[in-house]
Formats: structure tokens, sequence, C-alpha cells
């Protein structure tokens, strides 16, 4: 297993938000965690990447328990987070925000090849490089957030709601993406609320409501499950 | 892309902050023309110190959102370390001139308060700004504002107590004849604070736009959780800000010694200046802190000429208010981003 999460507790506060959640997944599967809104999939997202510390229940990433170790760390030991808001910097080019997502590697030739690699994922970052990140367009911050995200050579990425606000063809570009990624053995953890389309490309999905795991099985088979179908699929 | 450029430019000019530096320059030389040139010298000397000042200061509000009001005692340091520096080495020389020890005082001076800058500020981060840190974020703007005033207040004190209530300054860096230029004599330590000032800027922006440590700094400024997740470490891009802030401050104190000597209070002054700035140009304004410094400094020294020392302060004051009420985001419009937003 490469991440295992066990009865994770987390929340904001007083509040508590997920209930005893667990979680694994093995190295290159692509898994995918879906629930309607505020089910805390961001949050099971965030606790794992470390922004938001965990109250109780344990987390290990490639044999290491990572509770609370900070999201740089966690960065730099191979696991990384694209977040639901994106957090890209603004004020810098397309060039800059990726130089940026690989400033922890030494090897600078290393740096350039990832360069080259997600410029060949999404060639429309290249035809924009030295423009600001501000003034990209919603399609285009996703993409510039998940290239940002695979600079840092990760073995796993944890990918939140990539198709959130995107035109139908943009999401099938980031999707296919994220499927070419998974081939080429990245581990993928997605989170999404498109859930025909993320039961198509992921292998495993995990359902989330009210902050535990539901229901889980290989794609292939929830996406026939009438809970699925009634809740989700609306058939 | 020509014509597209000049059609920048005069929008820029039309803009607020066009008006407002054409203003400035236009002021600076007709005074300069009536009053004599020494108008002129005194503002760029002092503006860029004033500008040093609020770069850290702007710096530190757009990186860490803390609103320093205790920038003002890393120029006491520094002032205070550049004269326990040069002080004995300028008796020293009394009694055996040397000529190469004579250069190199003013020069090992403003070093080792630049240095005792950077440590001050470094152990601030550390000892007091990393804690905070560690505990929640909540309230973290009004906490940095009331634990900046106490340090302000517990530093003043303690040059109080320890150095004792006396100005303690030199009279001149280096003991050469002025330089004249035309009929005008400017001595040469004002020369050359204004090309340390200048060096510094530049080292700065240079720092900032095209070294990866800029590059970070910028990164945690924008986007705090993004630096995270990429992989920067935010506490030391921190801890390295506060050395920059303090360690310009602090250099601004050590080449100002001729001109302010070191007392519990000096950082005072410097203080209000770069908050001037500040609400001049925009909270966060780092680019604009420069072209700030210089118009506070003729502001200053305008009133001074004009209407006598006791109005220095009043009249920029006056300015300030009057930007706050119509152009609450400064003259050149800056964004304010805070913790609210984050």
């Amino acid at each position: 297993m490469l991440l295992k999460v066990k009865n994770l507790n987390a929340g904001y506060g007083f509040l508590n938000v997920l209930w005893d959640v667990s979680l694994n997944i093995g190295k290159g599967e692509f898994v995918a965690l879906i629930g309607p809104n505020g089910a805390g999939k961001s949050t099971v997202m965030k606790s794992i990447s470390g922004l938001l510390p965990p109250k109780s229940g344990t987390i290990t990433f490639d044999g290491q328990v990572i509770n609370n170790q900070d999201c740089a760390v966690n960065c730099r030991s191979g696991l990384s987070y694209i977040s639901e808001e994106l957090n890209l910097f603004t004020g810098m080019t397309i060039l800059e925000n990726l130089e940026m997502g690989a400033q922890m590697l030494e090897d600078k030739n290393k740096a350039r090849e990832n360069l080259d690699f997600v410029f060949e994922l999404f060639p429309r970052l290249e035809e924009r490089i030295s423009q600001y990140a501000g003034t990209l367009s919603g399609g285009e911050r996703k993409m510039l957030a998940i290239a940002r995200g695979l600079m840092s050579n990760p073995t796993m990425v944890l990918v939140d709601e990539p198709s959130l606000g995107l035109a139908p063809q943009v999401t099938d570009e980031v999707f296919n993406a994220l499927r070419l990624l998974n081939r080429q053995g990245l581990t993928i953890l997605l989170v999404e609320q498109n859930v025909t389309k993320t039961l198509k490309f992921s292998s495993r999905a995990y359902i989330l409501e009210k902050g535990k795991v539901v229901l889980e099985g290989p794609s292939s088979e929830l996406i026939t499950n009438d809970h699925v179908r009634k809740i989700y699929l609306g058939t | 892309m020509n014509n597209s450029r000049s059609i920048k430019a005069v929008e820029w000019l039309k803009s607020s902050g066009g008006i407002t530096v054409t203003c400035t320059i236009l002021v600076a030389l007709a005074v300069s023309i009536h009053k004599g040139p020494y108008v002129l010298v005194n503002t760029l000397v002092t503006g860029g110190m004033w500008a040093l000042m609020a770069i850290g200061v702007s710096l530190l509000f757009g990186v860490m959102n803390i609103s320093n009001f205790a920038h003002g005692e890393y120029f006491m340091i520094g002032s205070l370390t550049a004269y326990y520096i040069m002080h004995p080495l300028k008796e020293y020389l009394l009694e055996t001139p040397n000529s190469f020890l004579a250069f190199i005082t003013p020069v090992l001076g403003i070093a080792g308060a630049t240095l005792a800058g950077v440590i001050a500020g470094i152990l601030t981060d550390k000892l007091i700004f990393a804690q905070l840190r560690k505990r929640n974020r909540e309230g973290w703007l009004l906490n940095c504002f009331l634990i900046t005033i106490g340090l302000s207040i517990i530093l003043i004190n303690l040059h109080m107590l320890i150095f004792g209530n006396t100005f303690k300054g030199v009279v001149n860096y280096w003991d050469v004849p002025s330089l004249a230029l035309g009929d005008v004599y400017v001595s040469v330590d004002r020369v050359v604070v204004f090309f340390i000032a200048m060096l510094a800027i530049l080292f700065f922006w240079y720092l900032m736009m095209y070294t990866t440590l800029g590059k970070k700094i910028r990164a945690v400024a924008q986007d705090e959780n993004g630096a995270r997740m990429v992989g920067i470490p935010v506490n030391r891009v921190y801890s390295t800000t506060f050395a920059l802030a303090c360690g310009f401050a602090a250099l601004a104190g050590g080449s100002l010694l001729f001109m302010f000597p070191s007392y519990p209070t000096v950082g005072i002054a410097p203080l209000y200046n770069s908050w001037f700035i500040i609400i001049l140009v925009g909270f966060g304004n780092v680019a604009g802190a420069v072209p700030g410094g210089f118009m506070i400094a003729l502001f200053q020294v305008v009133t001074r000429t004009y209407m006598g020392e006791g109005w220095e302060n009043v009249i920029p004051m006056f300015l300030i208010s009057a930007i706050l009420i119509f152009k609450p985001y400064g003259i050149f419009e800056t964004k304010v981003r805070s913790v609210w937003e984050q």
C-alpha cells in the first residue's frame, strides 16, 4: 500500500467533519473519492496533504506515518496536492509558477525534463508561457495547477475537483491527461462531483457521505450499484 | 509595439500615480531653482533611506501580514551598532592616524549595522513570530500589531537602560573635502549614502525578480498554502524576509548616523516616515515604496525650508489624510490583500 488512511477523524475547530475514514491506495492505482456536497471530500484531501492536521487516526505514506507533517515536507517525499482553490501564484508567470513547482528538485536537468513533459501534456500552457497566472481562464488555471503539481516528480498526486466550473471539452482534456499520467505509473487519488465521468476513468472508488465511507469497490461495479445509480446518476 | 507602449505611458501619466510623480518632480525642480540645489541633495539622501525602511515594512506586510510598528527600532539598532563600531575606531585614529583605517571605518560601521539588523530580524522571527504562528492564526493582524508595539517599547527602554539617554553620533564619516558641483558643495558622506541606498534597492530588486530565493518570497506572499503545496519551507522564507527587512532598516540607521545620532527614540521618525510612504503608495506595494520614499523626503525638506522644522510632520500627515480620503488604496491603487482574504 502506498497510502494508508486508518480511522481518520478531522475537522475545523470543534466541528468534526470526518468520522473514522479509512482508505487504502496501492501503487499505480487511480482511485476516486466521490460524494455529495459537504460530505468532507476536500477535508480528506487536506488532511492527507498536511494542510489540516487530523484530530486522530493515522495516515501512512510509503511506510511512514505523516500525521502531523507539514505540507511542504510531504511534497518533498513525493505526495503532491492539487487543491480545489488551485492556490496558484497569481502575480507570477506560468513559467515562474512551474519553476516554483520544481524548486525542491536538486537536479536542474530533471526540472527541465519535467517542464517539457507538462508542456507536452498541456500545449496551451506553452503558448502562454509568460502570461501571468492571474489572467488565465478557468481551464488554463486548472491545467497550470495540475502541471505545477507534477513538476516535483511526485509518486502520488491528490487532485481535488479538477472539473469544477469547466466546460465539458476542457474537462475531458484534464481527465485524459490524468489517465495518461496514471498509465505512466503515477498513483492518483481524485475527488470529484462528476460521478459518471469519474467512474469511467478511475479503477476503484470510495463513496463518502456525511463524513463516512459508505461504499467502496471497483468503479465498474459501483456504476451498476443501486444506491449509486439512485443518488448520483439519477436513474 | 512601440505605439502601444507609448499609449500605455500616456495612460500611466494620466493615472493618479503618474500625476503625483510628475508633480513631485516638478516641485523638486522648482524648489531647487528657488532655494538652491541642497534641497535636491537632502531629498535624495534621506529619500533613498526612507525608501529602504518602507521596503522593509511593506515586505513584512505583504509577505507575512505583519504591520511592523517596531521597524524604527531596527533603525535604532543599526545606528547604535554603527556608533559603537565607528566611535572607538575614530578615537583610536585621533592618536594614530592611518589613512587606510580611516577609509575603512565607516564601511565597517555600516556593514556591522546591517549585520546586526539581520541578526535582530532573524531572532525576532524565531523567538516571537514563529511561536505565534505555531499557535492558531486567529486575530493575527491585531496580535502582531500589539506585539510589535510592545517590542518597540521594550527595545527603546532597553537602549535607555543599557546605553543611556544621550546622543551618540559621529560628526562625519570621511575627513575629506566636500565635492564641488559647480558652485554647490556636497559632502562626500551624503553622496556615498545616496549610492548605498541605490545599490541596496538595486540588489533588492534583482533578488526579488531573478533569484530563486526572491521567487520563493513572492510565492509565499501570493499564496502561502500554495507555497507549502510545492514544498517551499515557509518558515525559513519568513525568517529570511524578516532578516532582509530588518537588515535594510539597520543599513539605513547605520548610513544616516551622521545626520541622526543614535538615541533611544531615534527610530520613531523613520518609522513614521515609512508608514507615511506605505499609506501613500498602498499597503504591500514594495516597488512603489521607492518613489514614495523620495516623495515623502521631498515633502519634508520643502516644508522644512519654507515653513520651519515643526511643520515637517504636519504637512505630510495632512497630505496623507487627503490621500486616504480620495484614494484609500494609495496613489498607485494597490490591491490590498490581507489575512481576511486568505
